[in-house]
């Protein structure tokens, strides 16, 4: 039977670090979309990743046997990138008001441009999104997290995140069908380095 | 259920996490209520929406970053272990140190104090036991050295001097000589070949005045007397005259007849050599 993450966590701790190695193979591509999704930036992104990763080493005694690895590793990529903005004075990296070229960045073949346009608009709406309310998104729609491990990484109570995703959602859909009747371009700011997808 | 229940359970319903039990009531109300059924499939299809948004993909320099930076750690970590009985040594001795930072400073100030009173009782030991500092004794001998140093170039240019083929050169090493107190026999043997041989008349007079202040050496008294013999100058004659009756030296009554005996001599010589006579018997 292949060991748990707490496992491999509580190994790392008491010394076996190569056991990190395990655990980067198992999440470090869930915490890159985190971020790459929060940021839209895959240098930025990947930056984040190896903090992350840094801070586990750093931060290993804090891992206790009780605690639950994905949570913990979550909470530190809050503050990962928390510090990293905080530290280059960015509140909101994408403010509003840059363009953005979404051709040749869908999955979708050209005849479905119906459905292109749609994948744009609701990419561009979640780019609007204020990021509290994006990162909660995120967390519950991309990183297979339950309510209460929402709850656990961010500190609240399993209701509040059912109002928090509530309302995000909800949100989402206003700017979604606002941008689909104004059929306007999509104002979000282009990454940095173009996101090679898949 | 009603509508407005209903709404707020709609994220979940859609998300997968109605609680169980309202999961059939829920259900239930879908089945009635077009506008809640509509809603729910506008939400439905903005969560499937974002699931099928495109999804970036890490570069290959993510696993390498990685990597390295793991192997660094551990590098660092057998490092720490080379270490780590003096990190233990280190560790048990700030054990022993107070983490409060009054008792800090009360201990600090406790050892100044120590320090300050064991000074004062090793330098109180030191004066009953009248021990001369150390350095006391060193400074002395420095300044011994320096002046011996001083003295033997002081001699050195002494003779120097007396050696060239100017006049006033061999004046000035004569007058080098009024610098040395106590003026080695080196110095003295050369005054008085100076006294004898030097041609110039001046060197010769300035060789008796720099004799006068050494006139309580014994090869000084001697050679003045053999001079007085030998010298050819009337000038440098009754210089010589005056200095042996200055140092009242007996032991040139005899020379000084002689002078006065010998008619070849200068006769002012001679005169003064008789007064000489008058003045030492």
């Amino acid at each position: 039977m292949a060991e748990t993450d707490e496992m491999l966590m509580l190994a790392v701790r008491s010394g076996d670090v190569a056991k990190l190695g395990i655990l980067f193979n198992r999440h470090s591509r869930a915490l890159f979309e985190f971020f790459a999704r929060l940021t839209r930036s895959r240098s930025l992104a990947e930056d984040l990743v190896q903090d992350v990763f840094v801070r586990m080493l750093k931060y290993r005694e804090t891992f206790r046997t009780e605690s639950r690895f994905k949570a913990w590793m979550y909470q530190i990529a809050r503050n990962a990138r928390f510090d990293h903005y905080k530290k280059h004075e960015i509140e909101n990296p994408f403010p509003e008001g840059g363009t953005e070229n979404l051709e040749s960045r869908s999955p979708f073949p050209v005849d479905h441009l119906e459905h292109q346009q749609q994948t744009q608009l609701l990419e561009c709406a979640l780019y609007k999104l204020p990021s509290e309310k994006r990162e909660v998104l995120i967390l519950s729609r991309y990183q297979d997290l339950k309510y209460e491990q929402i709850a656990e990484i961010m500190g609240c109570e399993v209701g509040a995140i059912k109002v928090r995703v509530h309302r995000a959602l909800k949100d989402l859909r206003e700017i979604f069908m606002r941008l689909s009747n104004e059929r306007l371009p999509c104002n979000v700011k282009k990454p940095e380095n173009n996101l090679r997808i898949m | 259920m009603q509508c407005e229940e209903a709404r707020e359970q709609l994220t979940d319903y859609v998300t997968n996490s109605v609680e169980e039990p309202l999961a059939p009531a829920l259900a239930q109300h879908l089945t009635k209520c077009e506008a809640c059924r509509s809603e729910t499939e506008e939400l439905k299809a903005l969560w499937t929406g974002l699931g099928a948004l495109p999804t970036a993909q890490p570069s290959s320099e993510l696993q390498v970053r990685f990597d390295s930076m793991l192997a660094a750690y551990r590098d660092g970590l057998d490092h720490a272990r080379t270490r780590s009985w003096w990190h233990s040594a280190n560790s048990w001795f700030g054990a022993l140190w107070p983490r409060q930072p009054v008792l800090q400073f009360g201990f600090a100030i406790a050892f100044l104090v120590l320090g300050v009173l064991a000074g004062y009782q090793v330098r109180s030991v030191r004066s009953v036991r009248s021990v001369p500092p150390a350095s006391g004794n060193q400074v002395n001998n420095e300044i011994a050295n320096l002046r011996d140093e001083l003295f033997q170039t002081r001699q050195m240019v002494a003779l120097a001097l007396m050696q060239q083929e100017s006049a006033s050169d061999r004046i000035q090493g004569v007058n080098w000589s009024y610098q040395l107190q106590k003026p080695g026999t080196e110095v003295l043997t050369a005054l008085l070949e100076t006294l004898m041989h030097d041609p110039n008349v001046n060197v010769r007079l300035a060789t008796v005045d720099a004799l006068r202040q050494f006139g309580d050496q014994p090869i000084v008294r001697r050679g003045v007397v053999d001079a007085m013999a030998r010298q050819q100058s009337p000038m440098v004659q009754i210089a010589l005259i005056d200095l042996a009756v200055d140092l009242h030296e007996k032991e040139s009554i005899d020379t000084l007849r002689q002078l006065t005996e010998d008619q070849t001599i200068n006769t002012a010589v001679r005169e003064r050599a008789q007064q000489g006579i008058s003045k030492l018997e």
